[in-house]
Formats: structure tokens, C-alpha cells, sequence
């Protein structure tokens, strides 16, 4: 069984954290991957910074620029996850565009996080259609899992074909917006998230957008099983360092 | 299998019928139809054979219209006996010998015996679909009956023919049922009202009847695809919306009612057609036959309100009352910002901090036309980020907002959608140089590629003509090998940005890269979709212009025709200087723009 799938069988809300792969510095990524373990997150997603990431607003944006300046790379992350399964036992997730994996070649790329021990990918430019006809057969054969995206615009059908080509959870987008747009949630999302819920998917869903603090972890965690910090966790490590990640986890978990 | 468009009525539109070659033009001389013809016929090639059509009419004036208007065929609507057919055929009252096509309305059943008696008399017979009135009814019969068909004699197919029933015919072509079937006769679906014919629908129907190989390498397929290029990998986010769209634009597009508001406003807003203009000067100075196609004389000064008048309609189909637009030059934006104005809608326009500094007089222009222009402050600073920053609007208005992308780009339908739109650009050229030069055909088109959306208009209605050969004009900045360049077909390679599959310029790593170009309308590190297949194909032989050799085409067009060009199309202009061409060849070139907007770039460069 994939990391991925146990930790969605643990009987706990779970706690996601996004941060982008050589930001601050080029060479944070291992120290954050482990703080954020020990702080008690429950799976990381890897952010492997992309020139032109369409749904991510300035934070994620910002901090990719100068992830690339800093010389971050696919072939420099993958180095430096070389290891990262002597230590690291929480699932770990690698979330970039295509257009990067694409120029890997996409095989080798899924060769590579197998062999690192990466458990999923979500790649939010790769529609799900696109997914299915070309490349699930390769991921399936890598034992990756790829997550994909809903939207509260996302029909109920096209919701459940979603559900039925994945294996992990879904990754709820809270309301229609990119990346650090806007945070906490209305009846709007409320009404979504039960929606949702009411649909009785095979896959758990997992909420992301607009999550930053304790109170909107707990408002999304209600229906759903868990939830995702990016943005909020980006500007914490912009702002304070690297150095006080456990307070931040600490602050959402309390 | 032969065409004949019938229901003719206004000269223009017979000119530009009769320049897509049917077979067959129909004049209806029935005073009880809407497209009764009551004027002149122009003078059309030999190869189309007139044809009268009558409805029980008084013989003799049959054959004084056949001697007045130089028919060659007569197609009889009515209740005509077999007599009156053989009359038609043995008078020595006529000039010349029509052709006698005699008409049988087809309804539920067909009693195929009542045309033993006309066997002898006419030349064909054509099978309608019965209606109210004779012809032009609407709807198709059930044309498996002709499996009974127990004549030999050829016969016309009619009745309800449209650009839908494409895939009907093919499957009608296979079967035993069209084994006589000679012709086939369109009318009331092709047209914006009665009378009045849809060119652009027309040659489209025709292209595709043709079921031309050729025809489908280039055009996009059903899932979004130019041979390897295009597609839409987009986030989940933008699937509602590019999903809404890719249901309905051609269903929209293919309304009449559309098509002719449509057309309406490229005439009378846009000054459409605009000239297809021979340039003496400029043709002597470099020994051959140089056309400019002056998108340059479109209201607001560029091809560019081609696409968003044809897109803010789309906006209004779709229910949408907020408008957003990505812009390099500005003419985009201020296209965009113009139809919005013209519709009372909403507008925010997304235009890089660098290309807001060099093209000041368009920014103004689009606050005066009560836009929004906010900057893109990422990246480069120039088209490709003003284009994130355009989808990332979307992103976050999902459900009131329509994006008007400026360019043959983004995810599928946009490429599409687009190169359809400035294809009307092609479609005056065909009878406008079939005007000048007595053919519909040049030996090049040529046109400047940013996205590539003037290029897609001026090619679209050539793509398929194998000795029309086509020339892609990108800009080579400082020079392709300098590092400064935006040109994609060289430095580019197979990858996604903004939706689509395609080539760009990018890192090994799989990173956009940056591009340079004088111009802001050529400033793009991908190019559209179909030109990445036209490139890779072969079909489009693609050049390079360096900066300093378009501002010296500029220069040279200024002082040789009058005409200052836009930066952008003067990159198209200095191919001229480096490739010879034919002293008979012609050469069509898109005049994509004007040069108002570039006014101070060439002061500074020219030291003026
Ligand atoms: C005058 C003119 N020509 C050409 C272009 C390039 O765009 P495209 O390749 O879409 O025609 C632009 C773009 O701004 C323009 O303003």
C-alpha cells in the first residue's frame, strides 16, 4: 500500500503543509521536510517551482522566482531528496506544472520519484482527461498516485469520473480562486464542502486554498479529512525564517 | 460529386460565390420567393453554369429570361409537363441549348413511376424536400429512398443541405443510394437571410465535403489537436469555463443570427472588407508582385478587433457581463476595450510594466475607452506574464467573466475560435485579388507571427491549396543566436504554456524563457498551436527579422507607399530583403497594423 493510502486510513484529521523546493535557500529543502515531520504534519507536498505557475497567486509566485534564482532544478531536487527516505516516513507529495515534467520526460521522472520514495504527484495543468488516456498507465506502474483537483464549479458528474480514476484523496479547491487569494470560507464553502460530502466519493477529500490559521483548519476539516496549508506557510517562512516552523504547525494543530 | 448554390440575389455576394467555383449559380425568377432575382447577373467565369429556376412559368417568358440572362440550365419547380421539358429542349427559339433539370419534391414516400414519362426529356432530375413553398424549405428528406431509385439518369440531391449534414453526406456518398447522384444543391442554410449567401461557411462546408487529406492535416481535429500541438491543459479552475466554450463555439458561431451581426459590424464598425491593396513602389523596387492586405485601415489600426468583435458577441451568447484581456502592443487591448465600449460591458485589460512603458498612446487609448489597465509586475514584464496574470483573473472569476485572448493561442477552442474569426482575412483576399488578378490563388501569403493570429486569418483559406506556399514572420530580436530573441520556431521546443501544446522558448529544465523583440506584438516565447504543426510540417517556410532589419522595412514602406507601418508587420515587410522572389510571382502580405502606436520607437531609432 502507498504512504499516501495508509495515512488516509488513520482515524484523524490530517494536516498538509505545501512549501516550495529551494525556497528561502536553495538548500532548505530536507530541513523543512523534516521540521514539518517532527512538528506532527501529516504529509508534505513538495513544491518544485515552475517560471510560470498559472493557478498560484504572488506568494506562491514570488517564492518560486526565487526558488529558480536560488538554481533550484528538477535534477537539484531530486538530488537532494536522494536520501530523504532514511528519515522521513510521512507521505510525501511533489506538486509542480507540467510543462517541467514534460521536459524530464515524463517516465523518467516517475522512475525517479519511485526510487526516491516519493508516494504522488499533483500537477494541476494535467487535466484529468489528458491524465487517464496518456499517462495513468505509467503512473500506475511507478506507484504513484496522482491527485486531481474540484473546484466548486466542478459538475457532480465530472466529480465522479475524478473519483473514479483516483486512488488517494481529492484535493478540494475551497472556492475558485488561486493560490493565497483569499482566506477563511463562507456559507458558500459550507454549503460545498457538504455537498461534497453528500456525494460519497471512494476517494476522502482534502481541502486546500484558503486555509492559514487553527479556526479555518477546523472549518475545513468538518466534512472533509483533512486540509492543506500553502500560502500561509510560505509567508511564515518569508517572514520568520525556517527556524520557527514548529510554532507555525503548532499554532494550526493547538 | 458537382455543387450548386442556388437563391442568388445580390451582385456582391455573387461575385463572392462564384469565386469559391460552384458549378452551378441558381437565379429563382418565382416572383412568390424572397430570393425572387429581379437584378443583373455579373459576368462570371464559363465554368459556372447558370441556372434559371421557374415555378410553372409561361414558356415563352422562359425563354426569354434563358436568352436575356445567357442561361445554361433550367430547373423546373412546378407541375411541368413532359412536353414542356421537351419544348425547352428541341425550340429553336433559344440561342443556345440548356440543360433541363426537372424537380420532384420528396416527402414521406416517392412514387418513383412518374418519371418514366420525363425519361426522355430532361437532363436530370433533382430530388427536394416537399414543402410549404418549392425550395428552400429547410430540412432534408429521407434520403434512403433513393435506394429505389430505379432510373439511371443523374440526378441533383437538395433540400435542407447544411454545413450539419457534412457527415450525412459522406455516409450517403458510401451507400448504393448515391450511386446516380450527381450534384448536390444547397440554399436556405447557408445563408443570412434570404438571399444573402455565408461565404466563410460555405468554403467551409465545401473543404470539408472534400474530404481533403491535406485539408485535415492542418485544420484542429476534434480533441483540440493540430497534428501533435494543442490540446488544453489547463487547472481544473478554467475546465468549467474553456468546457462552456468549447460546447458552443460553433454552434454560435454557426447561427445565422450570428454571423450576421457578425458580419454587420465588421462593415460598418470595423470598414470591412479593407483593401486588398497593390503596392507599385514597393513591387518594382524588389521585382516582383507585392499585395498588402491593409488590416492596417481596420478601426482602431490592426487586424486585431476582427477577433473580439467576433469574441464579445460570444461573450454576450455565453451571458457574460465582465470582460478581461491579456495585451502586448496594446492593439489587443485596445480592440478589446473598444468592443466593450460598443457593448457596455465591463473591461480589464492585463498589459506587462514594460510594454505599458513602450506603448504609452495605446494605454491612453484604452482608459479613454474606459478599460482598466492593470499591470503585470512578474516575470518579464511583457506579453507572456500579462497573459498569466489574465488566466489567473479568470481563475478567480469563474463564472460572469469571459477572456478575450488576443491571440491564436491559449487552450482549445482559442486557437480555433480565433484563427476563425480573422479569416474572414483570407476570404476577402480570394475574391479580392480574383478581382484584380483573375485568381483567387497568390503564389505566397506572408504575414508577421506573434501568437500568430493575423498569420492564421491570412492562411486559413490557403492552407489546403498546395501551390499556395506560406511564409511565418518571427521576430529574431538582436538576432537568433544573441540570446535577445523571440524567434520560436528556431529556439523553441515541444512543451505547454498558457493551455496549450506547443513550441516555446524554455530551459532545459523545462522553464519559460524570456524573450526579446523590438516589437511587443512579437514579444512571446510560444507561438499558436497550428503554426508549431505548420512549422514542423514543413507547410510554412519560417524566417527570422532581426530588429534593425523591420525598422528599415518600416522606413522603406513609409517612403515608398505612404503607409507606416506597425513594428510588428514590418518585421513581414523586410523578408523582401532577404529572399528574391519571381518578378511574376504575387505576394500577399498582411499589413497586420498601423504605426501610430510605434511612433515614438521609431523616432528613437530613427533619431527623426
Ligand atoms: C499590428 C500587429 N501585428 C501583429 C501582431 C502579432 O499578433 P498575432 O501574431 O496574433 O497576429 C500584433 C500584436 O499585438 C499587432 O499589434
Amino acid at each position: 500500500m502507498n504512504r499516501i493510502q495508509t495515512k488516509l486510513e488513520e482515524d484523524k484529521k490530517l494536516l498538509s503543509i505545501y512549501f516550495t523546493a529551494g525556497y528561502p535557500n536553495l538548500d532548505d529543502t530536507t530541513k523543512i521536510i523534516h521540521d514539518l515531520e517532527k512538528s506532527g504534519v501529516d504529509m508534505i507536498e513538495i513544491g518544485l517551482p515552475f517560471s510560470d505557475p498559472l493557478a498560484d497567486g504572488p506568494t506562491i509566485q514570488d517564492s518560486s522566482t526565487q526558488a529558480l534564482k536560488n538554481g533550484m532544478t528538477t535534477e537539484v531536487l531530486f538530488n537532494q531528496l536522494k536520501n530523504i527516505r532514511k528519515s522521513v516516513n510521512i507521505p510525501l507529495i511533489i506538486m509542480g506544472y507540467f510543462n517541467p515534467m514534460l521536459q524530464y520526460g515524463v517516465e523518467d521522472f516517475c522512475k525517479k520519484c519511485q526510487e526516491i520514495g516519493i508516494d504522488g504527484l499533483i500537477i494541476p495543468d494535467l487535466p484529468v482527461d489528458v491524465y487517464h488516456e496518456e499517462y495513468k498507465a505509467i503512473f500506475d506502474s511507478y506507484g504513484l498516485i496522482n491527485v486531481f483537483l474540484i473546484t466548486p464549479q466542478t459538475s457532480d458528474e465530472r466529480i465522479r469520473f475524478i473519483d473514479s480514476v483516483s486512488d488517494g484523496f481529492i484535493y478540494m479547491v475551497s472556492s475558485a480562486s488561486t493560490t493565497g487569494a483569499k482566506s477563511g470560507f463562507g456559507n458558500e464553502q459550507t454549503e460545498y464542502f457538504k455537498r461534497i460530502d453528500n456525494l460519497n466519493l471512494k476517494n476522502p477529500q482534502i481541502v486546500g486554498f484558503g486555509i492559514s490559521n487553527n479556526r479555518t483548519f477546523k472549518a475545513a476539516t468538518t466534512y472533509a479529512k483533512g486540509a492543506i496549508i500553502g500560502s500561509a506557510f510560505v509567508k511564515h517562512v518569508t517572514n520568520e525564517g525556517i527556524e520557527t516552523i514548529p510554532n507555525f504547525v503548532n499554532s494550526i494543530l493547538k | 460529386m458537382k455543387l450548386k448554390v442556388c437563391g442568388m440575389k445580390y451582385q456582391d455576394n455573387i461575385e463572392q460565390v462564384a469565386a469559391i467555383q460552384p458549378d452551378y449559380l441558381g437565379f429563382i425568377f418565382y416572383e412568390k420567393t424572397p430570393r425572387h432575382f429581379n437584378t443583373k447577373i455579373p459576368k462570371l467565369s464559363s465554368d459556372i453554369k447558370k441556372t434559371g429556376v421557374f415555378v410553372n412559368e409561361d414558356l415563352n417568358k422562359v425563354i426569354q429570361k434563358i436568352n436575356e440572362f445567357d442561361l445554361q440550365a433550367v430547373q423546373l419547380h412546378g407541375e411541368e409537363a413532359p412536353f414542356y421539358c421537351n419544348m425547352l429542349r428541341t425550340t429553336t427559339l433559344l440561342k443556345k441549348p440548356v440543360e433541363v433539370i426537372k424537380v420532384f419534391s420528396v416527402m414521406d414516400g416517392f412514387n418513383f413511376k412518374i418519371l418514366d414519362e420525363y425519361e426522355a426529356v430532361c437532363d436530370y432530375y433533382l430530388f427536394d424536400t416537399k414543402g410549404k413553398l418549392p425550395g428552400g424549405n429547410g430540412y432534408t428528406f429521407d434520403w434512403s429512398l433513393l435506394n429505389d431509385y430505379p432510373s439511371t439518369k443523374l440526378f441533383f440531391l437538395s433540400g435542407g443541405i447544411g454545413i450539419d449534414e457534412v457527415e450525412d453526406i459522406r455516409k450517403f456518398k458510401e451507400s448504393d443510394a448515391s450511386k446516380y447522384c450527381y450534384a448536390l444543391d444547397v440554399n436556405s442554410k447557408f445563408e443570412l437571410e434570404p438571399g444573402l449567401k455565408n461565404i466563410g461557411v460555405l468554403r467551409e462546408f465545401i473543404n470539408k465535403l472534400s474530404n481533403n487529406k491535406k485539408m485535415q492535416e492542418y485544420n484542429v481535429d476534434e480533441r483540440g489537436y493540430y497534428g501533435n500541438f494543442g490540446g488544453a491543459f489547463i487547472p481544473e479552475m478554467l475546465y468549467p469555463n474553456v468546457e462552456e466554450l468549447r460546447q458552443n463555439y460553433l454552434k454560435i458561431m454557426g447561427d445565422p443570427d450570428f454571423k450576421k451581426e457578425f458580419d454587420q459590424l465588421l462593415k460598418d464598425y470595423v470598414g470591412r472588407p479593407s483593401p486588398l491593396y497593390f503596392a507599385k513602389r514597393l513591387s518594382e523596387n524588389y521585382n516582383t508582385k507585392i499585395y498588402l492586405k491593409r488590416e492596417d485601415l481596420n478601426h482602431t489600426g490592426a487586424h486585431k478587433i476582427n477577433n473580439t468583435i467576433g469574441q464579445i458577441l460570444m461573450a454576450k451568447r455565453l451571458g457574460k457581463n465582465r470582460i478581461i484581456a491579456e495585451t502586448g502592443a496594446g492593439q489587443h487591448g485596445v480592440a478589446t476595450a473598444t468592443v466593450c465600449a460598443l457593448m457596455g460591458l465591463e473591461c480589464i485589460v492585463y498589459m506587462g510594466e514594460i510594454d505599458i512603458a513602450r506603448q504609452a498612446p495605446n494605454v491612453a487609448r484604452m482608459k479613454m475607452l474606459g478599460a482598466k489597465v492593470i499591470p503585470a509586475l512578474s516575470g518579464s514584464r511583457t506579453l507572456k506574464d500579462a497573459t498569466n496574470e489574465a488566466i489567473r483573473d479568470w481563475i478567480n472569476n469563474p463564472v460572469n467573466t469571459h477572456y478575450i485572448i488576443g491571440s491564436a493561442i491559449g487552450p482549445h477552442p482559442y486557437p480555433d475560435m480565433v484563427t476563425r474569426f480573422q479569416s474572414v482575412i483570407s476570404e476577402e483576399i480570394k475574391w479580392q485579388l480574383k478581382e484584380q488578378e483573375g485568381r483567387e490563388n497568390p503564389d505566397y501569403v506572408a504575414a508577421c507571427i506573434g501568437g500568430g493570429s493575423n498569420a492564421a486569418g491570412t492562411y486559413y483559406h490557403f492552407l489546403h491549396e498546395e501551390n499556395v506556399k506560406i511564409i511565418a514572420v518571427e521576430a529574431a530580436g538582436l538576432g537568433v543566436d544573441s540570446g535577445e530573441s523571440a524567434a520560436t520556431s528556431v529556439l523553441g521546443k515541444e512543451g505547454i504554456i498558457h493551455g496549450c501544446k506547443t513550441l516555446l522558448m524554455q530551459t532545459d529544465d523545462g522553464q519559460i524563457t524570456e524573450p526579446y523583440s523590438i516589437s511587443a506584438g512579437l514579444d512571446y516565447p510560444g507561438v499558436g498551436p497550428m503554426h508549431a504543426h505548420l512549422s514542423k510540417t514543413g507547410r510554412a517556410e519560417f524566417m527570422s527579422i532581426t530588429d534593425s532589419d523591420a525598422m528599415e522595412a518600416g522606413l522603406e514602406l513609409s517612403k515608398l507607399e505612404g503607409i507606416i507601418p506597425a513594428i510588428e508587420t514590418s518585421h513581414a515587410l523586410a523578408i523582401f530583403k532577404h529572399k528574391t522572389f519571381k518578378q511574376e510571382d504575387i505576394v500577399v502580405m498582411s499589413l497586420s497594423g498601423r504605426g501610430d502606436k510605434d511612433l515614438q520607437n521609431y523616432i528613437d531609432y530613427f533619431k527623426i
